[in-house]
């Protein structure tokens, strides 16, 4: 307790508090801008933090990485573009928000969902980080390679209403995760010479293009502004009262954002993606979902943003990221002298508990810039057809040119953006795609890996509790879809 | 017939179906090890693929759970004129946003950008001389804010056309 109540003043210095306000602020810019996620933004900052103050400087990245996250969520939810491939979950009722007039309304969602989700997470992980790390040791190769399974099969089952099209949008994004050199043999896969692919098909690239592009396409086709009746509806403090209406949901989300935060290298992505799935499945009318229905924002949000402290906290405890940003976090750790591992909560633990308290802080102000800069962005959905198109299209592909300072992104991104566009008109989502390009690289380590050190048996993938359960739930996830209907009719008699 | 699937998403799963199939036969001479995922990944997507096609080939009509997450597919607009009106917009905004690339591929950022921002004006904007000379003039503005924010500000690098 004494170690929190020192991070508590030393988080309250004014140059601490000047890096949270920079840091929060940069981030929100950088999360605007599809293409420029939270690892780009670390990345282009660092030079300016390297004769900081570790603590200071770690503050700092902190705030920017959580609220790159919030600032993906604002093109997600305005412009049907996620930031960061966190935010793909929000994009599915935040942006027919938009379409109905209530950007405000799906914004102060996301900004209080943010301060919400963040809160719990942080609260429960300042507390129990130690614990947790510990139980997170308890997955091997095979439990990880499920829980990947798990999170396929859910987000193929909900996200479309159609298990097997969503198994097949999952199917091509993991075989797109199998392009460039081979993690396990490092063989060259599917590149056909081209360099560019040879480290894999970036995904940031993937993104902008299967949303930004397809997204554009989409708006220039409909010829209509995005706000499809033409004016914003619902205040902002209207969307706040919404997020406090449904209090089951946000326990559930930032639950299973923590849970899923705890778990190394599975990711933001899964989490939102997750709690929006369990959110419809609850639901007394799961119809509404993917129309613009408040309590999915509520869920992706809240589930991302509790999720984040969890993914740090593998990050710092095992040095295991659960994403790209949180792997840059990891790099911008070892440059100011913290090395992750379990004894850093003891050996660094003024560092390491200053950086929690301020990313409890960070959530307070995200949120009061979310009330009085962030609403002022729903404007955008008014914005003529002509005007909004070039602009997601300029700074999508910028985003997605920056990275690398290579032209063939750009080409990538929009090759993309014709699959995102053929999918669409073809009644797929390219959401499960998406996971699946995420997971991918995941899925196939852990596959060889317990194979590794199973001796080439596959009986290590059903032989602990865990991955029972974890079997028990996939296929719960897969069955489900087709369970409800086949319950009616035997109950109704087939009426 | 035509009433019992849907003609885009039958030929976007044949086509998947043929570059599945593709992708395991490629995998072929790869290492154990290198080849093993993918083709079970490839062989995990035919059987979906297939089964869904028997699926469309089979059913009566669409299932309603299918589309309604699915938000612009063709299911949703059945009036041909208004698709026909969407497909010509679709091909005049790709035809801007391939020659506003090749643009900035030879010149760089700025022309690419102004020639995209101005594409959009003329051919989707109103077409009278006063939104026209207000859509250059927003297409200018955006541009140096762009310029502005991303490389002086934030210092992204920017694209330089291969002619300087």
């Amino acid at each position: 307790m004494d170690v929190v109540t020192q991070a508590v003043t030393f988080v309250f210095q004014w140059q601490n508090l000047a890096a949270l306000i920079a840091g929060t602020i940069y981030g929100i810019i950088i999360g605007v801008l599809p293409g420029l996620g939270p690892s780009a933004g670390m990345a282009l900052a660092l030079p300016l933090v390297l004769k900081w103050h570790p603590a200071t400087a770690l503050i700092f990245m902190g705030s920017l990485y959580k609220c790159s996250n919030y600032g993906g969520s604002i093109t997600a939810i305005l412009v049907n573009t996620p930031g960061d491939a966190s935010n793909a979950a929000t994009i599915l009722d935040g942006y027919p928000m938009c379409e109905k007039g209530k950007g405000g309304v799906a914004l102060a969602i996301s900004a209080t969902g943010a301060m919400v989700g963040g809160t719990i997470g942080m609260i429960c992980l300042i507390f129990s980080a130690p614990f947790l790390a510990e139980f997170a040791l308890r997955f091997g190769p095979a439990e990880y390679f499920l829980t990947a399974l798990l999170a396929l099969s859910i987000i193929a089952a909900v996200v479309q209403g159609a298990t097997i099209k969503g198994l097949i949008s999952a199917g091509l994004g993991l075989m797109l995760s199998t392009v460039g050199f081979d993690v396990v043999t490092g063989h060259l896969r599917y590149t056909f010479g081209w360099s560019p692919i040879e480290d894999g098909i970036p995904l940031i690239q993937a993104l902008v293009g299967l949303f930004a592009v397809t997204q554009s396409l989409v708006l220039a086709e409909s010829a209509e502004s995005i706000s499809r009746i033409g004016k914003l509806a619902g205040g902002f403090w209207e969307g706040v009262m919404t997020y406090f209406k449904y209090p089951y949901a946000i326990i559930r989300a930032a639950t299973i954002g923590l849970f899923i935060g705890i778990l190394p290298a599975v990711g933001q992505s899964s989490a939102g993606l997750l709690a929006w799935a369990e959110a419809k499945r609850e639901s007394k009318h799961p119809e509404t979902f993917g129309n613009g229905e408040p309590e999915g924002v509520i869920s992706s949000e809240t589930s991302t943003n509790a999720c984040m402290p969890g993914d740090l906290v593998c990050t710092i405890a095992l040095g295991i990221p659960g994403s790209v940003g949180a792997a840059i976090f990891l790099g911008v750790m070892i440059i100011f002298g913290v090395i992750p591992g379990p004894l850093v909560f003891k050996e660094k633990a003024d560092v390491i508990y200053s950086l929690f308290v301020a990313l409890v802080l960070t959530s307070f102000i995200l949120f009061l810039v979310g009330i009085t800069v962030a609403r002022h962005f729903a404007l955008v959905t008014l914005l003529p057809n002509e005007i909004i198109v070039p602009v997601i299209l300029v700074v999508s592909l910028l985003g997605s040119f920056a990275i690398r300072n290579l032209m063939a992104d750009v080409f990538i991104s929009l090759v993309f953006g014709i699959l995102g566009y053929i999918m669409l008109k073809g009644g797929f989502t390219p959401v499960p795609l998406l996971l699946g390009m995420v997971l991918g690289e995941m899925v196939e380590i852990n596959y060889h890996r317990a194979l590794m050190i199973s001796g080439g048996s596959y009986s290590i993938f059903y032989s602990s509790i865990i991955s029972k359960i974890l079997i028990f739930l996939t296929f719960l996830s897969l069955a489900g879809p087709y369970w409800g209907p086949i319950w009616k009719k035997l109950t109704q008699g087939g009426k | 017939m035509k009433g019992r699937f849907k003609r885009t998403e039958v030929w976007f799963k044949l086509v998947l179906l043929i570059l599945f199939s593709l992708l395991y036969l490629l995998a072929i001479p790869y290492p154990e090890k290198s080849k093993q995922f993918p083709q079970l990944i490839a062989v995990f997507s035919i059987v979906m693929i297939v089964i869904s096609l028997i699926i469309d080939l089979t059913r009566k009509g669409t299932g309603l759970g299918e589309i309604a997450d699915v938000g612009d597919t063709e299911l949703k607009i059945l009036d041909e004129t208004t698709k026909k009106a969407r497909r010509k917009r679709f091909y005049k905004a790709w035809g801007i946003i391939l020659v506003s690339t090749a643009i900035g591929f030879l010149g760089g950022f700025l022309f690419s950008t102004f020639s995209l921002f101005v594409g959009f004006a003329l051919f989707f904007g109103k077409r009278t001389r006063k939104y026209l000379f207000k859509n250059i003039f927003i297409a200018v503005v955006m541009t140096i804010l762009i310029y502005v924010a991303f490389q002086w500000i934030m210092g992204v690098p920017l694209l330089t056309g291969i002619l300087w």
